[in-house]
């Protein structure tokens, strides 16, 4: 018997608390936050996407962009969850993948009608990195061929010049 | 004889195109230095290529009509407007080497789209993920929408040694008209001059801002340059793909919109004003007809939106309204609000207005497009002139005058010219809304995607994209092209092409 009534709880706690772990987060994409957004307004949504360029600090809150491939947008975050995040996507590097949940506003009031994303709750799902660059082989000859050959055109341009110009003074 | 002069006027043409072409590509030493400051060596390679296959494109253009040196007096009208058209084509082709090589566009398409769009200051991109552009290749987009909001052959009569017959007409074939001084290199000069001052004081507002707003500062520097040389050209590329809205900043917003506001206007008015000559912004028939269409479609878009709710109050209204009727109407193409707002949030009322002011424009002889204020002025004046002269006597003789650097009288042949460049516009601006409900957009966005191509805006409603048909995009080219060149200099390139072809069919057949 009481190995039915633990068992029964055990059932009990994975019914009721798994759910709460397994379920995926319902993520929207910024493009459909912008083509619904009539609909989204104000309500408690997340998304996920890079961190591009730099965070701009606004005192107790910072601007961060992020993009998700669809779009971007800016989030209104605290400056000290903000501060945790380490790269921003730019030529060199691939900026830190985040999630936000918080609130979308279509034309935000605090800030004077931007389509923007207040924050509330902040993860960073995955480390961004610093890109190495990969240069073609084929570019290095390409470039040192078409100089060699404009150095050369110079020169035969300087000569053509010369020779019309003597000629000229000849003449 | 005949075979004679065809030659000559293939050497006079090459000669200019291959000039032009050589000082333009020399300014991808800036981009080159970028790179290299910035260690990104793919793009540096990117630029070098570019940079060569354009110096021997340009020395071979030269050499071909090397004689032209000894003399250009031959110099006539069509020369100077086949050499703007033509030069604007081959230099589309060569700076579009560092985009294509960059890969951040899906074709050579979408490269000379990107490259037309930046000479034209039109400002519509189709270059992919422009959050990590290399700043090498940010510099060069923005630089190419610097150069075009002057003129490439401003910048190329800019480094002329010695006067030349033909600068006015190739000055001309560019869409300008406007002599500042009486000679023409000069004229160049002085409004690369008036250009620089502003690019520095511009840049040094933008720079400070973007501190202040939170940008570190050599990452504030390159966005107050970017950003400074796109609104004065009236360009609306950004470095990043939020456009203004990457910044989240009222203050970076008004010291823009001062920026393409003042680029906007005509470089004849900014002379007059340094020149002390304040009262000519009062007087000018341009910026009066500027603000007057400003005032009136800044009041009916807020009027109409206000009246939907599409903002919650008074203070967000007045900021993106304000904001982007002006980008429009300046012809410029910065956004504080996504692409597809115009379509969802800014209903066909809203829509509808970005559409009249992005046809009409800035002011003539500036960095902007449109139909241009000057047009629709004269041809107003003149509607007004008419009903006028119904109206009296006909023994009355009255002499009708409009201000534009100084009282002109308004003639039946202004008028008519201002209303053929209208027409023109209208029609290019009718056929790619025809194209893009061909291929299954709706009218609005049509209407909206084509004003801005027709018009140099390069504000978007979501059609440009690099999914858009090739028609499209092609079409989109030849709109910003003829746009920027008013017309006439592109028809005299087809029109010297087809008669070359006409001749040599004509000799072929009597063989």
């Amino acid at each position: 018997m009481r190995k039915i009534i633990q068992a029964l709880i055990g059932l009990i706690l994975i019914t009721v608390i798994s759910p709460i772990h397994v379920k995926a987060v319902d993520v929207v994409s910024i493009n459909d936050l912008i083509e619904n957004s009539k609909e989204l307004d104000g309500q408690v949504i997340t998304i996920q996407g890079e961190a591009i360029g730099e965070s701009m600090n606004r005192g107790e809150y910072s601007w961060i962009n992020i993009n998700d491939g669809t779009n971007a947008i800016g989030v209104w975050v605290k400056s000290d969850t903000a501060d945790q995040i380490q790269y921003y996507g730019n030529y060199h590097e691939v900026g830190d993948t985040i999630e936000v949940t918080g609130t979308f506003y279509r034309a935000c009031a605090a800030h004077g009608g931007e389509a923007d994303f207040h924050a509330d709750t902040f993860n960073i799902i995955k480390n961004g990195h610093l890109v190495s660059e990969h240069i073609d082989r084929h570019k290095i000859v390409l470039a040192i061929i078409s100089s060699v050959f404009a150095f050369l055109l110079i020169l035969v341009y300087q000569r053509q010049r010369k020779l019309s110009e003597i000629s000229q003074e000849n003449f | 004889m005949g075979t004679a002069k065809k030659i000559h006027n293939i050497e006079i043409i090459s000669y200019y195109t291959g000039y032009i072409i050589l000082i333009v590509a020399s300014l991808m030493i800036l981009p080159i230095l970028t790179s290299l400051i910035f260690r990104e060596w793919e793009p540096l390679l990117d630029f070098i290529i570019g940079g060569m296959i354009s110096v021997i494109t340009g020395l071979l253009l030269i050499m071909a009509g090397f004689r032209t040196k000894m003399d250009s007096s031959d110099f006539q009208w069509k020369h100077g407007f086949v050499i703007a058209a033509l030069s604007w084509i081959v230099l589309t082709f060569l700076c579009a080497i560092p985009y294509r090589l960059s890969g951040h566009t899906k074709s050579l398409l979408d490269a000379c789209f990107d490259v037309m769009s930046g000479f034209t200051t039109t400002g519509l991109a189709l270059t992919q993920d422009l959050d990590h552009l290399s700043k090498g290749l940010n510099m060069w987009r923005h630089l190419l929408t610097f150069i075009g909001g002057q003129g490439m052959i401003v910048l190329a009569l800019t480094f002329l040694t010695k006067g030349i017959g033909g600068a006015y007409k190739m000055y001309v074939g560019e869409g300008k008209d406007i002599e500042l001084v009486p000679n023409i290199k000069d004229t160049a000069r002085q409004i690369w001059k008036i250009s620089m001052v502003y690019l520095l004081v511009g840049t040094l507002a933008l720079w400070i801002t973007g501190i202040c707003i939170g940008l570190n500062p050599v990452s504030a520097f390159l966005h107050g340059l970017f950003i400074f040389e796109a609104a004065w050209s009236t360009g609306g590329f950004a470095p990043n793909s939020q456009n203004i809205m990457y910044y989240h900043s009222v203050v970076y917003e008004t010291v823009s919109m001062v920026i393409f506001i003042l680029g906007s206007f005509n470089f004849g008015l900014h002379y007059a004003i340094w020149q002390g000559k304040r009262s000519e912004i009062v007087k000018n028939i341009e910026t009066q007809s500027f603000f007057i269409t400003s005032f009136l479609a800044c009041i009916l878009a807020l009027a109409g939106l206000s009246r939907m709710k599409v903002y919650p109050d008074a203070i967000a209204g007045f900021r993106r309204i304000i904001f982007n009727v002006l980008s429009a109407h300046t012809t410029t193409g910065f956004g504080t609000i996504y692409a597809r707002q115009f379509a969802l949030d800014w209903g066909d009322f809203g829509v509808l207005i970005m559409i009249i002011v992005m046809l009409i424009g800035g002011s003539a002889c500036s960095t902007a497009g449109g139909f241009k204020g000057l047009r629709v002025g004269v041809v107003f004046k003149g509607l007004l002139m008419d009903i006028k002269k119904l109206l009296s006597s006909e023994r009355s003789m009255k002499v009708y005058k409009y201000h534009y650097m100084k009282d002109r009288v308004l003639e039946d042949g202004m008028i008519k010219s201002s209303a053929i460049i209208i027409c023109c516009y209208i029609i290019t601006f009718t056929l790619g809304t025809l194209i893009g409900t061909f291929y299954g957009y709706s009218l609005t966005d049509s209407a909206f995607e084509a004003a801005s191509v027709s018009g140099n805006v390069g504000l978007s409603i979501g059609v440009t994209t690099t999914s858009m048909p090739s028609v499209m995009k092609i079409y989109y080219i030849i709109a910003m092209y003829l746009g920027r060149l008013e017309f006439l200099s592109v028809f005299a390139l087809f029109g010297y092409l087809f008669g070359g072809v006409k001749k040599t069919c004509v000799k072929l057949f009597r063989h």
